[in-house]
């Protein structure tokens, strides 16, 4: 299976540390990229997935907002967050750029929006689709990564859980509509 | 010195018009009158040098007589002739005098009438000879001035006179006179046409006259009117008097005999025939009339007169009018008689081409196919038969096709809206037996044609030719191009909907609800209709039905291959055949489901083994409701055989064990929607078998009941209804397929976007959404569409945006 790896690896983390080079990579033409994308939105629309969804964010169908609503059984259950994920020209050789838009008190997600997730960054494959880009966010959520964490804060407070939906709940209602 | 009253005896013997109107001097005749006293006259005269005045004064007592005692003489024969309604109210001379009542006797006053004016102006006639006579010498000036010695002066007094004093009714009168006359004239030619019957015609009343045959007059009568008309022509009062009535009489005699000859045959000319009578017959009578009276033989066309001449130009123009608006009044019946009508059709050609008639044709044509096929008493198929036929007939007409288009634009419009027309252009074209459109579909080449005029239009410019005029400019589409018109007839036919490909999607459906239905079906004749519209519409469209039918080719092979003693599964109880067809292929199948019972099922499951084990890597889905089933029923001491669909089967099969079931329990096992099944209960209701003892619950009936035989009827009429129950999902659940591919685009929209305005959903959906389906959606579609989810309760509407219901 080929992987397609984004050579200039950025770390893994780090807020405003993800840089996209494109221009490394083989540039492929717009129009493939948009046909893809539309094929990627038909098949999202057409599964009709419970908890996420994406739609093109206007006109230009490399810039998308995309919805998920918090796992089940996880204190984030019953909320939901917007993110914005921005294509770009070389994708799906490249990730595409994903950000919180709803702000989310998680460790692995900084107070900019940015997420720190392996798939996003150097375990990017070309067999990745919206949809499953989605679909690991929404799972990040209830499974965080405490081993590098982008918010020191609630990677310590999330062993404890009652006191960690305390915080998350008032900081979702203080935030959920910027 | 003179005796002035025996001189006056003698100017009065001369000239008796001096006598005084009261005498009634105009209609005696002057006796012969002595040379001597002219003489004396003349002596006296010249001796009192007043011969001047006594000319003029002749001359005014003529004309004073002629108008004070000769046209009101004559006018007053025809008093009170005319029946006073016929008097006004008819605008047109010749309704007139077909009206009248009473024509013999009016002719026989003309003729009175017009003796006796002849003899009064013989004897003013006589005046003239003896005025030169008295005077001996024509020459004086003087008496150039005076009226009665120019040439005509007397006829054109006369005849101003009568003009001054014309009644209205005259012009009847006249009409009657030659109406009469036409009649004598013309009995030679009745007789021809009459000789069939000729052993009948002894009692019969001779056409000429009226009189009974032995005592028939005729020879008399036309003797009397050759005089007459040697009169009226001697007095030059032909024309002026009779010229209109007569051209109304004449226009009178050809629609009779337009009607009567051509009348409702369309399958030979007429036009020879109607060109021939007119000379032979009204031209030769109109030189009887104007000329002289001569012997009959001795007239040839060219010495017919002028005002002959002038007549038969008129009359040919008229002649061309009349036939040609009664062959446009019967178009429809010429059309609906295509091809035997054509020498009628190429008639009407020769009259376009004389007068202009294009725009009273397409509008009588326009009218009469609105009256007669355009509502909705006429069955589709009889509509698109007219149109065929029309489009044929049409086009024979006027090749350009710009008659045709005009014409059948009403058709098309009125086809569009009803919903069965494809259905029935399909049937048409593939049906058993001759009809209109597979007779078309058969031809095939014809499209060629068609297609190549379109290069042809520029590369063989110089050969151009403007659209022919006379055509409404504003009724015109000019977006139709000439390729249109000169299409052929399927795609005429076709072009009603102006698509292709929803003409060939409901071939497909139709196709398949064919195959599913018969399952012994003629599938040579379905794939030589096939490789016909191949022809026509080309291979893509068609890819799909060829699959079809490959599937229903192959399903033979598998299940012989099944069936076949190696492969039977052990211990079936009954055989299944399957067909089996590729879903991506054929149209989408309504969403009917049904349950089958275990027994059954296991059949099926048992078939799909030996299929997976036969193919390998493949398997089937059942559709459970389309098909066959033979069952046999024993119920008491009945056994019935019948071929059922597989929804009634599976009701009766539940009967089997219980003879009870309510509607809900039924519905739950069998999976089939209770109001639909309480119409396929019907069914066996009808037959006797069930009956609904209490609303919702069905009971076995195992006695035959008094009611069946009555129902018997109605049962079989039942069970046809449902071979027609077509298998497949219909336009507007596919159309409501698509909406719902928009709906989830919509929802992913609103999702992610919050509220938008229409416009905007609309805008992206075209962007994003039309790759799906391919299908265009107007904001009016969507509005309306959106607007049932807010109904709904799945959208919220306000302030001019939607968003999603939480």
């Amino acid at each position: 299976m080929a992987q397609n790896i984004s050579p200039e690896q950025s770390g893994g983390a780090g807020a405003g540390g993800t840089k996209h080079s494109d221009d490394s990579l083989p540039v492929k033409d717009n129009h493939a990229v948009s046909k893809r994308l539309h094929k990627e939105l038909m098949n999202l629309m057409m599964a009709n997935e419970k908890g996420i969804s994406a739609f093109p964010d206007g006109e230009n169908i490399f810039k998308w907002v995309g919805t998920i609503a918090g796992p089940l059984n996880t204190v984030y259950a019953g909320q939901t967050y917007r993110l914005s994920l921005d294509f770009p020209n070389s994708y799906p050789y490249a990730a595409p750029v994903v950000k919180f838009l709803t702000s989310c008190f998680h460790p692995n997600v900084d107070l900019q929006g940015a997420i720190c997730l392996d798939i996003l960054k150097d375990k990017w494959s070309a067999l990745y689709d919206v949809r499953t880009i989605l679909l690991s966010i929404q799972s990040l959520l209830g499974e965080p990564n405490n081993e590098s964490p982008l918010n020191a804060q609630a990677a310590m407070m999330w062993n404890d859980q009652k006191e960690y939906k305390k915080y998350l709940d008032v900081f979702y209602e203080k935030h959920k509509d910027t | 010195m003179c005796d002035f009253a025996a001189l006056w005896a003698d100017v009065v013997k001369i000239f008796p018009v001096l006598g005084g109107v009261n005498q009634a001097a105009a209609a005696v005749s002057a006796g012969p009158v002595d040379e001597k006293v002219f003489e004396n006259v003349r002596h006296h005269l010249t001796m009192f040098g007043g011969i001047d005045t006594f000319a003029a004064l002749v001359d005014l007592e003529i004309q004073s007589s002629i108008r004070k005692v000769l046209v009101p003489k004559f006018w007053k024969h025809f008093h009170g002739l005319v029946p006073p309604e016929l008097q006004s109210g008819f605008s047109d001379q010749a309704l007139a005098i077909e009206a009248l009542p009473d024509k013999n006797r009016l002719f026989t006053q003309f003729i009175e009438a017009v003796n006796e004016l002849h003899e009064g102006f013989q004897n003013l006639m006589q005046v003239k000879p003896r005025l030169i006579q008295l005077i001996g010498n024509a020459e004086r000036p003087a008496l150039r001035t005076v009226k009665l010695m120019q040439e005509d002066g007397i006829k054109n007094c006369m005849r101003d006179c009568l003009l001054a004093q014309l009644p209205p009714t005259f012009s009847v009168v006249v009409g009657a006179f030659y109406w009469v006359h036409f009649k004598l004239f013309t009995k030679a030619s009745h007789l021809a046409l009459t000789t069939v019957d000729s052993d009948v015609f002894d009692e019969l009343l001779c056409v000429g006259c009226n009189f009974d045959v032995e005592q028939c007059c005729c020879q008399k009568l036309t003797e009397m009117v050759n005089k007459t008309n040697t009169r009226l022509f001697e007095m030059n009062l032909t024309d002026r008097l009779t010229g209109s009535a007569l051209t109304a009489l004449i226009r009178l005699k050809i629609k009779e005999h337009i009607n009567d000859t051509c009348m409702g045959i369309f399958d030979r000319s007429h036009l020879k025939q109607l060109e021939t009578w007119l000379s032979d017959v009204i031209m030769s009578w109109l030189a009887n009339i104007f000329s002289e009276w001569k012997a009959k033989d001795c007239m040839s066309e060219d010495d017919a007169p002028a005002p002959v001449q002038s007549f038969k130009v008129k009359l040919t123009y008229y002649m061309y009018e009349t036939f040609a608006q009664s062959v446009i009044g019967q178009f429809f019946s010429i059309i609906i008689d295509y091809p035997d009508s054509i020498p009628a059709i190429d008639d009407l050609k020769i009259c376009m081409e004389k007068i202009d008639m294009r725009i009273y044709l397409t509008e009588s044509l326009r009218s009469s196919l609105e009256a007669r096929i355009l509502h909705p008493g006429v069955n589709t198929m009889d509509i698109l038969t007219g149109y065929v036929a029309a489009i044929k007939a049409i086009r024979h007409l006027d090749n350009t096709g710009v008659i045709l288009e005009m014409v059948t634009a009403p058709i098309k419009d009125y086809l569009r809206k009803r919903n069965d027309t494809v259905r029935r252009v399909v049937t048409g074209l593939t049906e058993e037996g001759p009809t209109d459109l597979s007779e078309e579909l058969a031809k095939g080449e014809a499209i060629k044609d068609g297609k190549d005029s379109g290069a042809d239009e520029f590369s063989n410019w110089e050969n151009w030719e403007p659209d022919p005029f006379g055509i409404d400019a504003s009724v015109m589409q000019y977006n139709s191009s000439r390729k249109m018109r000169s299409a052929d007839i399927i795609s005429m036919v076709v072009d009603i909907y102006g698509s292709k490909e929803l003409f060939m999607t409901e071939y497909r459906n139709l196709m398949a609800d064919r195959l599913l239905s018969q399952l012994d079906f003629n599938s040579e004749k379905e794939i030589r209709n096939l490789e016909l519209l191949k022809i026509r519409f080309g291979e893509s469209l068609l890819h799909s039905c060829e699959v079809m039918l490959k599937d229903v080719t192959d399903s033979k092979r598998i299940n012989a291959h099944i069936h076949g003693e190696s492969n039977r599964p052990e211990n079936q109880q009954f055989d299944i055949s399957s067909l089996i067809v590729s879903a991506q292929f054929w149209p989408s199948f309504n969403k009917e489901s049904l349950q089958l019972p275990e027994e059954i099922e296991t059949e099926f499951k048992k078939y799909t083994k030996a299929y997976e084990a036969y193919k390998g890597n493949r398997t089937l889905n059942w559709r459970t409701v389309t098909g066959r089933v033979n069952i046999e029923i024993e119920i008491g001491d009945r056994t019935m055989e019948m071929v059922v669909s597989p929804t009634l089967a599976v009701i009766i099969y539940h009967f089997q064990d219980k003879s009870e079931w309510t509607l809900e329990d039924l519905s739950a096992i069998t999976k089939v929607p209770q109001s639909a099944l309480r119409r396929r209960l019907s069914f066996w209701q009808n037959h006797g078998l069930i009956s609904e003892t209490t609303p919702g619950l069905f009971t076995l009936l195992e006695k035959e009941s008094e009611e069946k035989s009555q129902f018997e009827e109605m049962s079989l009429a039942e069970a046809d209804e449902e071979d027609l129950e077509s298998a497949m999902a219909s336009a507007s659940d596919q159309r409501e397929e698509e909406l719902q591919v928009f709906w989830s685009y919509i929802v992913g929209m609103l999702t992610n976007l919050d509220s938008m305005p229409i416009d905007r959903i609309h805008q992206m959906l075209k962007l994003f959404a039309s790759h799906s389906g391919g299908v265009e959606f107007t904001q009016d579609e969507l509005k309306h569409f959106l607007q049932r989810k807010v109904r709904e309760h799945k959208l919220i509407f306000s302030g001019g945006v939607y968003q999603l219901a939480k």
